[in-house]
C-alpha cells in the first residue's frame, strides 16, 4: 500500500464510525435548530433560520448566568477534590509492603461497576431520605434531629458532590494508579541519595511526570462533569420528587426551559449554545496543556 | 492472530448486518400484509403497564385469533418510543395501550387516528362519558377507554379507628397522632398528581382545556394556603417512596393512593380500609383527585390494517375484558355495563372508585399539560419544603408556565 | 534498624487502617443495595434500619435467577459486549497505530478536533441517530447498538491507546525492518503484543460501558427477548405498577458481579494499560 494512503486507509473505520456517530448528531442538531420543529409541526416542519436562537437567547435570561456560574464551580470543585484525593489515594496505594492492595483496588472499583442511575437511586432513597436515610437514622441514634439533605441548595449541592466524587473516584484512582506505574524507580532512588525527602520527591518527581500520563484522562473527566445531567436531575428535579433545591446546572437549565417542550428546534438552539459556550471556555483554560499532549 | 481476529469480526459483523436485514424485510411483510391477503393478520400493541393487566389483555385479545393475531409488546419509555418512531410503519406498533394524559401531544403531532375511524360514536354509549372525555382531544376521539383509575383515601383500620369525614376532622387527627416519626395522614403533598387533590374543591386548576395556566387564581393562593397547613404534620420528603414505606410500616394511618399500591399493602399485612375523600369544609367539596383513563390509542401507520383494527375495538368495547380485569387487577371498568356484574360490584375499590368517577377530574390531555407538571411541582416544592410565600410562588409559577407554553411554539 | 522496621510497621498499619475504612465507606451504598436484595416485603427503605432485615429471605435472588429472564438478559449483554470489543478494537487499534506513528497532515488538528466534540451535550442524539439509522435498517437490530457504542467509545480508545502506543519506541521496529520482516509482519508479531495491556484495558472499558447503558438499547430496541441486562434492570423500576425494591436490588447487585470480577482479573494488566495514557516518547 502506498505509504502517503496508509494513515489514511488505517484511521478510515475509526474516523468513519464517529463521522456518523459523533458528527452527525452534531451536525443534525445544527440544521434541526434551524427549522421549527415541535409538536405543532412534528414531521412538516421547515426552515427558519435563526429564529430559535433569538428566541434561546432569552433563555439565557435572570437564570442562566447563576446557572453557568454554578456549573464553573461544579467542575472545578469536584475535578480538583477528585485528583488531589485520587492521588493521594493512589499514591498511598502504592506504599511498600501493602499486601492487600488488589483486594482494596477491587472494592475501590465497586462504584464503577454498577450503572449510574442505580447508585444515584441508592444514594437518594438510601443515604438522603428524610424519614429513612442511613444519614438520618444515625443522627437520630445520636439523639439529633432529621435533615433535609437535599432541599437545602447549598446542602443539596454538597451532596450532589459526593455523589459525584463517590462515583469518580474509581476511573480517576485507577488512571493515577497506572500512571505511577511508569514513573522509573531510579528516580526516585537518585532523588533519595541526593538527600530528598518524601514530600519533596512528591512535588519535584511524581507531579510533574504524572501531568502529561493523565492529562487526557482529566480532560475528558472534565467535559463529562460539565456535562452532568443525570446526578442533579435524579437527585433534586425529578417529576414527582422535587426537593425545592435549586441547584441548576447549564444542563439542567436547558432541560427544563426546553427540552421539556418538546420544541426540537428550540432545544436543538440551546444545544448548540451550550456546545459553543464550552468550546470556547475550554481552550482559554486550558491552552497550554492541550499543546503539550497534542504532540 | 489479531488479524484472524478481526477477519472474524468482520464476517461476524457482515452476518449480522445481513440477516437484520432479513428480518426487518419479514418483519414489514407482515406488517404490510393488510385486508386484501389472506391469512393471520397481526397487530402489534405497545404497553408499558401491570403485568397482570397485560396478560389480562393478552388473553382477552386472543380470543380474536386464528384471524388475528394481537401481539402486546412491552416498551419501556413508551412515550419518548412514540416521539421517534411515530409516523414509521416498520417500527411503529400498531397500537398502543396507555394513560389518556399524552395523547393531545400525540395527536397534535398527527401520528394517532381517531378511533370514530373505525367505529361508531354509537358503539361507544355504554362507556362512562367521563371517560369518553378524557379521550376526546379537540372535538375527536383519540382513545379507547378500557379502565380508569383514582385516588382512594387509604387507611389503616388497626391505627384508624374512624376515618374522618373533612379535612379540618383530618387535620385535627393529624395534630393529635403526628410524633416521633409516626404520621397521622401522609400523602405525596408537593406532586402535582396528588396535590391537585386539593386544589380542585377550591376551583383552583392546573390548567385548563383552553390551554390557560391557573396557577396564579385567587382560588389556587387559598387552597394552597389551605393545605399548607397540613404539611408540617407529614414527612418533609413526600414522594412516593418515603410515603408508601410509612404506610405499609404501619407508621403512617392513612394515605391517599391509588389500586396499584393495593396488592403491596395487602402483602404487608395492613387491615386496609378504604373511605371517601374527607370533605374540605371551607368550600364543602370533597377531595377531588385527578383521574387516568387507560386505554387503547390507535395509530395513524395502522389505518391500513382496518378491519383488524375495528376487529380489536369492538372486542374491548364489550364487558368481557372490563369485567376480567376487575377480577383480576381491581381496575374500574369505563364500560358502565360491567358493574351490572356481581364481582365488580361488589369489589369494593372498584365501588369507591367508581362513586368518585362523577365528580373527579381526568387529567388533561393538552399538549401543554406536559409542560405543567414542573412548574406545579417547583411551585409546590417551593411553598411546602422551603417556605416560600405563596402569593410570590404562584405568580412566578404562572408567569414561567406562559413563557413555556410560548415556547412550546 | 529496629526502629525503622517499628516505623514501618506503624506506617503500614495507618495505612491499612485508612483503606479499610476507606473500603468501607464506600461500600455503604452496595451495602444498602445488598441489605435490601434480603428483604421479603416490597421496600426500598425501612422504618427500622437492620443490616438484616427482619424478613430476611433469599427468595429475590432466586426469583431474579429463575423466575425473570435473568440468563436471556446476561446472554444478551455479553454477546452485545462482545462484539462491541471486538468492533471498537478492531476499529480503534488501526488508528491509534496511525495516529501515534505516522505524522501525517492534519494529524494535530485532528486529534485536538476529536477531544473537543466530547463537549457537545449529547441528549438530544437520540434523534439523529434515529434518522441515520432508520434507512440503513438497523433499528431494533444489535448491529445499530454496536455501531452506536462503538462510535460512542471511539475517540477515548484512539486517544488512549494512541498515548501508549507513543511510548513503544520505534526503534524496536526498526529492529524489525532491518531483520527483514514487513510491515505488516512488524504490526503484528512486534507491536500488537507490546500493546496488550492498553489493548486490554480499552476492551475492558468499552465492555463496562455497555454493560450499563441502557438508554440507546431502550429506545431503539423492541422486545423483551432482546433485553440486555441493563433494561431489564431498568424495567424492574420503571412504572409505578411495575416496581420492586428488593428484586432490583438484588439483580442490580447480581448484574454487577461480572465486571468486578472482570476487574479483578486483568488487575495486572490495568495498570500497566492506562499507564502511559499520554507518556511523551
Amino acid at each position: 500500500m502506498n505509504k502517503k494512503l496508509r494513515p489514511y486507509a488505517y484511521s478510515l473505520p475509526a474516523l468513519a464510525v464517529i463521522g456518523f456517530i459523533i458528527l452527525f448528531p452534531i451536525f443534525y442538531t445544527g440544521y434541526i435548530s434551524c427549522t421549527n420543529m415541535n409538536i405543532y409541526h412534528w414531521f412538516n416542519f421547515r426552515w427558519i433560520g435563526a429564529d430559535n436562537y433569538k428566541k434561546a437567547l432569552f433563555v439565557f435570561d435572570s437564570g442562566f448566568l447563576p446557572a453557568l456560574l454554578r456549573t464553573i464551580m461544579w467542575t472545578v470543585i469536584n475535578m480538583v477534590v477528585q485528583v488531589i484525593v485520587a492521588f493521594f489515594i493512589a499514591v498511598l496505594l502504592n506504599s511498600e509492603g501493602l499486601k492487600m492492595k488488589n483486594l482494596y483496588k477491587t472494592i475501590l472499583m465497586f462504584p464503577w461497576a454498577m450503572p449510574a442511575y442505580v447508585s444515584i437511586l441508592l444514594w437518594r432513597m438510601g443515604i438522603y431520605n428524610t424519614e429513612f436515610g442511613l444519614l438520618n437514622q444515625w443522627l437520630k441514634q445520636l439523639g439529633l434531629g432529621p435533615v433535609n439533605w437535599l432541599s437545602n441548595s447549598s446542602s443539596a449541592f454538597l451532596a450532589c458532590m459526593v455523589v459525584n466524587l463517590w462515583m469518580a473516584f474509581p476511573f480517576m484512582i485507577m488512571t493515577i494508579d497506572g500512571a505511577l506505574q511508569s514513573i522509573d524507580k531510579s528516580f526516585y532512588e537518585s532523588a533519595t541519595l541526593d538527600g530528598a525527602n518524601w514530600f519533596n520527591k512528591i512535588t519535584k518527581i511524581t507531579v510533574p511526570s504524572l501531568r502529561p500520563i493523565i492529562a487526557p484522562a482529566v480532560i475528558l473527566t472534565t467535559f463529562t462533569t460539565f456535562k452532568q445531567f443525570d446526578i442533579i436531575f435524579l437527585m433534586t428535579q425529578q417529576q414527582g420528587s422535587n426537593t425545592g433545591a435549586n441547584i441548576h446546572t447549564v444542563i439542567t437549565y436547558a432541560y427544563e426551559k426546553a427540552f421539556i417542550t418538546n420544541n426540537y428546534g428550540y432545544s436543538s438552539a440551546i444545544s448548540i449554545l451550550i456546545f459553543v459556550i464550552i468550546m470556547i471556555v475550554f481552550p482559554i483554560v486550558s491552552g497550554k496543556i492541550m499543546k503539550e499532549e497534542v504532540d | 492472530m489479531k488479524n484472524a481476529k478481526k477477519t472474524m469480526a468482520f464476517l461476524l459483523t457482515a452476518c449480522m448486518i445481513g440477516s437484520s436485514f432479513v428480518g426487518c424485510q419479514k418483519k414489514s411483510t407482515a406488517a404490510t400484509s393488510g385486508d386484501t391477503k389472506k391469512g393471520p393478520v397481526t397487530i402489534t400493541i405497545w404497553q408499558e403497564t401491570d403485568a397482570t393487566v397485560a396478560k389480562t389483555l393478552q388473553s382477552e385479545l386472543d380470543k380474536l385469533g386464528p384471524d388475528i393475531v394481537v401481539k402486546l409488546e412491552r416498551k419501556e419509555k413508551l412515550g419518548d418510543a412514540l416521539k421517534l418512531v411515530g409516523n414509521d410503519p416498520k417500527s411503529a406498533p400498531d397500537m398502543y395501550f396507555f394513560a389518556h394524559d399524552k395523547l393531545g401531544t400525540f395527536a397534535q403531532m398527527g401520528i394517532l387516528s381517531p378511533i370514530t375511524n373505525f367505529i361508531s360514536k354509537d358503539d361507544m354509549k355504554d362507556l362512562m362519558p367521563m371517560t369518553v372525555n378524557a379521550a376526546t382531544f379537540k372535538g375527536e376521539i383519540y382513545q379507547l377507554p378500557v379502565y380508569f383509575e383514582t385516588q382512594m383515601f387509604m387507611y389503616n383500620k388497626k391505627l384508624m379507628k374512624t376515618p374522618p369525614k373533612t379535612t379540618d376532622d383530618l387535620l385535627k387527627y393529624m395534630k393529635e397522632n403526628t410524633k416521633g416519626g409516626t404520621y397521622g395522614f401522609a400523602e405525596q403533598h408537593s406532586t402535582a398528581y396528588y396535590a391537585s387533590a386539593w386544589m380542585h374543591p377550591y376551583g383552583a386548576f392546573i390548567i385548563n382545556d383552553k390551554a390557560e395556566p391557573g396557577l396564579n387564581s385567587q382560588q389556587m393562593i387559598e387552597s394552597l394556603a389551605y393545605h399548607k397547613q397540613f404539611i408540617p404534620y407529614m414527612p418533609a420528603d413526600g414522594e412516593f417512596n418515603t410515603v408508601t414505606t410509612l404506610f405499609k410500616d404501619g407508621k403512617a394511618h392513612s394515605t391517599i393512593g391509588g389500586p396499584w399500591l393495593v396488592p403491596d399493602i395487602k402483602a404487608a399485612k395492613i387491615d386496609l380500609g378504604i373511605a371517601p375523600m374527607p370533605i374540605v369544609n371551607t368550600t364543602g367539596k370533597p377531595l377531588t383527585p385527578y383521574s387516568g383513563v387507560q386505554g387503547i390509542c390507535v395509530l395513524k401507520t395502522a389505518e391500513s390494517k382496518k378491519a383488524a383494527v375495528t376487529a380489536v375495538l369492538k372486542q374491548l368495547l364489550k364487558t368481557d375484558i372490563g369485567i376480567s380485569l376487575a377480577k383480576t387487577a381491581n381496575c374500574a371498568p369505563a364500560n358502565s355495563k360491567c358493574y351490572d356484574n356481581a364481582d365488580v360490584s361488589g369489589n369494593e375499590m372498584i365501588n369507591a372508585m367508581k362513586k368518585t368517577a362523577e365528580s373527579v377530574v381526568p387529567m388533561p390531555n393538552i399538549p401543554e399539560m406536559d409542560v405543567m407538571w414542573t412548574v406545579t411541582e417547583g411551585m409546590l416544592a417551593a411553598i411546602n419544603k422551603n417556605n416560600g410565600d405563596i402569593k410570590t410562588q404562584c405568580v412566578k409559577a404562572q408567569k414561567d408556565a406562559l413563557s413555556k407554553i410560548e415556547a412550546m411554539k | 534498624m529496629s526502629k525503622r522496621k517499628t516505623k514501618r510497621t506503624i506506617r503500614l498499619t495507618l495505612t491499612n487502617l485508612f483503606f479499610i475504612i476507606v473500603c468501607i465507606a464506600c461500600l455503604i451504598p452496595i451495602l444498602y443495595a445488598f441489605s435490601v436484595s434480603l428483604n421479603s416485603g416490597n421496600n426500598f427503605l425501612s422504618s427500622s434500619f437492620f443490616f438484616i432485615p427482619k424478613q430476611f429471605t433469599l427468595n429475590n435472588y432466586k426469583t431474579i435467577l429463575f423466575d425473570r429472564p435473568f440468563f436471556v438478559w446476561l446472554k444478551n449483554s455479553v454477546l452485545l459486549a462482545l462484539f462491541t470489543v471486538i468492533a471498537a478494537l478492531g476499529v480503534g487499534v488501526p488508528a491509534a497505530y496511525a495516529f501515534s506513528r505516522q505524522r501525517f497532515k492534519g494529524r494535530k488538528s485532528l486529534l485536538y478536533i476529536l477531544l473537543l466534540l466530547n463537549a457537545f451535550p449529547s441528549i438530544l442524539s437520540m434523534f439523529a441517530l434515529y434518522r441515520l439509522l432508520k434507512p440503513m435498517g438497523l433499528i431494533n437490530s444489535y448491529t445499530g447498538l454496536i455501531l452506536i457504542y462503538t462510535g460512542t467509545m471511539t475517540i477515548f480508545s484512539l486517544w488512549n491507546m494512541k498515548g501508549y502506543f507513543d511510548t513503544i519506541p520505534e526503534e524496536i521496529e526498526e529492529a524489525g525492518k532491518i531483520d527483514g520482516a514487513n510491515d505488516f509482519q512488524i504490526i503484528t508479531k512486534i507491536v500488537l503484543p507490546l500493546a496488550r495491556p492498553t489493548i486490554i484495558v480499552t476492551a475492558v472499558m468499552v465492555l463496562i460501558f455497555v454493560w450499563n447503558e441502557y438508554i440507546f438499547a431502550i429506545n431503539f430496541m423492541t422486545g423483551a427477548e432482546k433485553y440486555t441486562l441493563a433494561v431489564g434492570l431498568y424495567s424492574l423500576q420503571a412504572t409505578d405498577y411495575t416496581r420492586n425494591w428488593p428484586l432490583f436490588s438484588a439483580a442490580s447487585l447480581l448484574a454487577s458481579i461480572p465486571t468486578l470480577f472482570i476487574f479483578y482479573l486483568i488487575q495486572k494488566q490495568m495498570t500497566s494499560g492506562l499507564t502511559a495514557g499520554g507518556v511523551k516518547g
